[in-house]
């Protein structure tokens, strides 16, 4: 714990203004732009006071703290396998390979390190899952390596627990109730109006209000960067997913339409709604299957210059919050002007993925609103279009690295959808048929069988 | 599972205890039904691993108990083989335990043949296969009993400077 030492005075103001900052629940203002690293949060060189106490603690009962990696961003230069192959085989010797041999015993070594390094660990298993912090924000749910340490500290967290249960989650119930009950009637009001300039407006307004509300229901602090690069009609908004609220999140700043399928029960209800004021695209669960049907509905709505920007998210499932996982191709195919927009949450104040494998959606909104606040940050990026050299898929790939590279994210190419399903063999024969290119490729070559 | 404070006694590891805790809190975690050793099902449930063609020797040269699964221990020792802190000679048998399917001490042309074929799939004819494998034997094999031994391997291999090669970060 070397780093205590070397940085006292800075530390101990740190301390105070981390106590004062905790104590309160309320956060430093975050930079506009740059990167946004998870898990040490805006506190600079300064911990949080909490962890600060526990890895005191710690040092007293003469135990190890075990502390998870940060989740920077550490990019590795990409080298595809035939490089590494070679690498290996050259290292030791200094002549350069004129005629490259076939195979060579040390091939191994490559696929066993990467093996390994993914039993370590692995890049994609860990996006479904919370965020580990290396620093504890006094919710026990996001409490993985550390145990009890001090009475003082006990009992702060036990004052949290009960300002957020009993204080805070009131309060947030009775606004997104209203906020919600607010928009169905709004919206089922404003459907009775004839069509035009009045209902548009109308429309527009109830949506925001009811929005901001339910934004205003959850501590939703967010601060929008860029907003002149804000989504116009005929226009698809794509964004990185992490839970349910991102949709409100937007949707409190500007007016969308929105894609989804029907569902039953209260959803059912708000979506019928809204749907009532404005033409948002709702799917039928028989209709989603059908890529098609999708793909024409959505460029008929496109095409409409005053039908509103569709708001999507290609990912198509929630994904943790510190990588954005493979585009679904669907809505690059369309040929309309994307807008990306990248959302990054602080876990400092409460972690909003939605682990849908874990929870419901009740306890999620639930633990949402018991969390200390939902901080987040969101860039508004410059529209991009689908060049004419470029498929569908270079084009969803070249519009993830831009969400990535704003919002701080680890840029995968591997499929969210992995989350449920198994990966396909065709990763491993593409695998293969590299590495047997390798040695075959002088194969041919010779003239002698 | 058994009680973690134990194992830094029990098993000799090129490990720190803090390294010992990480890999302990991993192997929990790949073990998605809980029965304490690792099935190749569960490494494979990993999907960059899954497009590892080697997943399968690498899990068996970690289950030196032969019965399928690598429980704590195994893991353990396996990936010890892998820290920064071994030696080459350890990293060497490593390497060659990935050949020597049936640990005789000896790679067999068959043997080899049979790690070739993970390694390129159905993109090789066998017979391409199998000349590759006869050159192999003919140039490494000093001895001519047609296989390859451990001090031939590590002959050719050593020199690469394997122990930075075969190094995993814990």
């Amino acid at each position: 714990m070397g780093r205590e030492g070397s940085r006292q005075s800075g530390v101990d103001k740190g301390r105070a203004r981390a106590r004062l900052y905790a104590r309160l629940g309320r956060r430093r203002r975050p930079r506009a732009g740059g990167i946004v690293r998870g898990g040490i949060g805006r506190f600079g060189a300064s911990r949080p006071w909490a962890t600060l106490r526990m890895e005191r603690g710690a040092k007293e009962k003469n135990h190890q703290l075990y502390k998870p990696y940060t989740n920077g961003i550490i990019a590795k230069d990409p080298t595809s396998l035939e490089e590494e192959i070679k690498e290996i085989r050259r290292s030791g010797s200094s002549k350069a390979l004129d005629n490259t041999p076939e195979f060579e015993l040390s091939d191994i070594f490559y696929f066993c390190r990467k093996g390994m390094e993914t039993i370590m660990d692995d890049e994609v298993t860990k996006r479904f899952s919370a965020e580990e912090l290396e620093s504890w924000n006094l919710l026990s749910r996001t409490n993985y390596n550390f145990q009890y340490i001090s009475l003082r500290l006990t009992v702060l967290w036990g004052l949290g627990v009960l300002i957020r249960y009993c204080f805070l989650l009131p309060l947030r119930i009775a606004l997104a109730f209203t906020g919600i009950s607010l928009l169905v009637v709004g919206t089922t009001v404003v459907g009775y109006l004839p069509n035009g300039r009045f209902k548009e407006f109308l429309s527009k307004h109830v949506h925001l209000m009811c929005y901001r509300i339910c934004v205003r229901a959850l501590t939703a602090i967010i601060t929008y960067h860029d907003r002149e690069n804000r989504p116009r009609n005929g226009g698809i908004c794509v964004a990185n997913h992490t839970s349910p609220i991102d949709v409100i999140i937007l949707a409190s700043d500007g007016y969308y339409a929105m894609v989804g399928q029907v569902h039953g029960g209260l959803m059912g209800v708000i979506q019928r709604a809204m749907v009532k004021a404005c033409p948002h695209v709702w799917f039928e669960r028989s209709e989603v299957k059908d890529r098609h049907l999708v793909a024409k509905r959505l460029t008929e709505h496109v095409q409409d210059k005053s039908k509103l920007p569709i708001l999507i998210f290609p990912e198509g499932t929630c994904i943790n919050n510190t990588s954005v996982m493979m585009f679904k191709k669907g809505s690059f195919e369309i040929g309309a002007t994307v807008y990306p927009v990248a959302i990054k949450y602080d876990p400092q104040f409460g972690d909003a993925f939605w682990n849908s494998s874990k929870y419901g959606m009740v306890t999620y909104l639930l633990r949402m609103m018991t969390s200390w606040a939902i901080v987040c940050s969101v860039w508004y990026l410059p529209p991009m279009t689908r060049e004419t050299d470029e498929d569908a898929v270079q084009f969803a790939n070249r519009v993830k690295s831009a969400i990535a590279r704003q919002g701080g994210l680890v840029d995968l190419l591997w499929d969210g959808g992995l989350k449920r399903e198994k990966v396909k063999d065709t990763f491993k024969e593409e695998q293969q048929k590299l590495y047997s290119k390798m040695i075959v490729g002088n194969h041919e070559d010779r003239s002698r069988s | 599972m058994g009680n973690e404070a134990s194992y830094p006694e029990e098993i000799c590891s090129h490990f720190s205890s803090d390294e010992i805790k990480r890999l302990s809190k991993r192997f929990k975690k790949l073990d998605l039904d809980r029965s304490g050793s690792l099935s190749v099902e569960e490494f494979v449930s990993l999907p960059e691993l899954h497009q590892n063609p080697l997943v399968q020797r690498v899990v068996d040269v970690f289950d030196t108990d032969g019965n399928g699964e690598v429980n704590f221990k195994e893991f353990i020792l396996g990936t010890s083989q892998f820290s920064v802190r071994g030696d080459e000679e350890e990293k060497l048998r490593f390497a060659f335990s990935i050949y020597d399917i049936d640990k005789d001490g000896y790679i067999s042309n068959g043997e080899l043949f049979q790690v070739l074929k993970l390694m390129v799939g159905d993109n090789l004819e066998d017979w391409q296969l199998q000349q590759l494998v006869d050159k192999t034997i003919i140039v490494l094999d000093r001895d001519g009993d047609g296989k390859i031994s451990f001090e031939e391997f590590s002959a050719v291999v050593r020199g690469l400077d394997v122990h930075k090669k075969l190094v995993v970060i814990v």
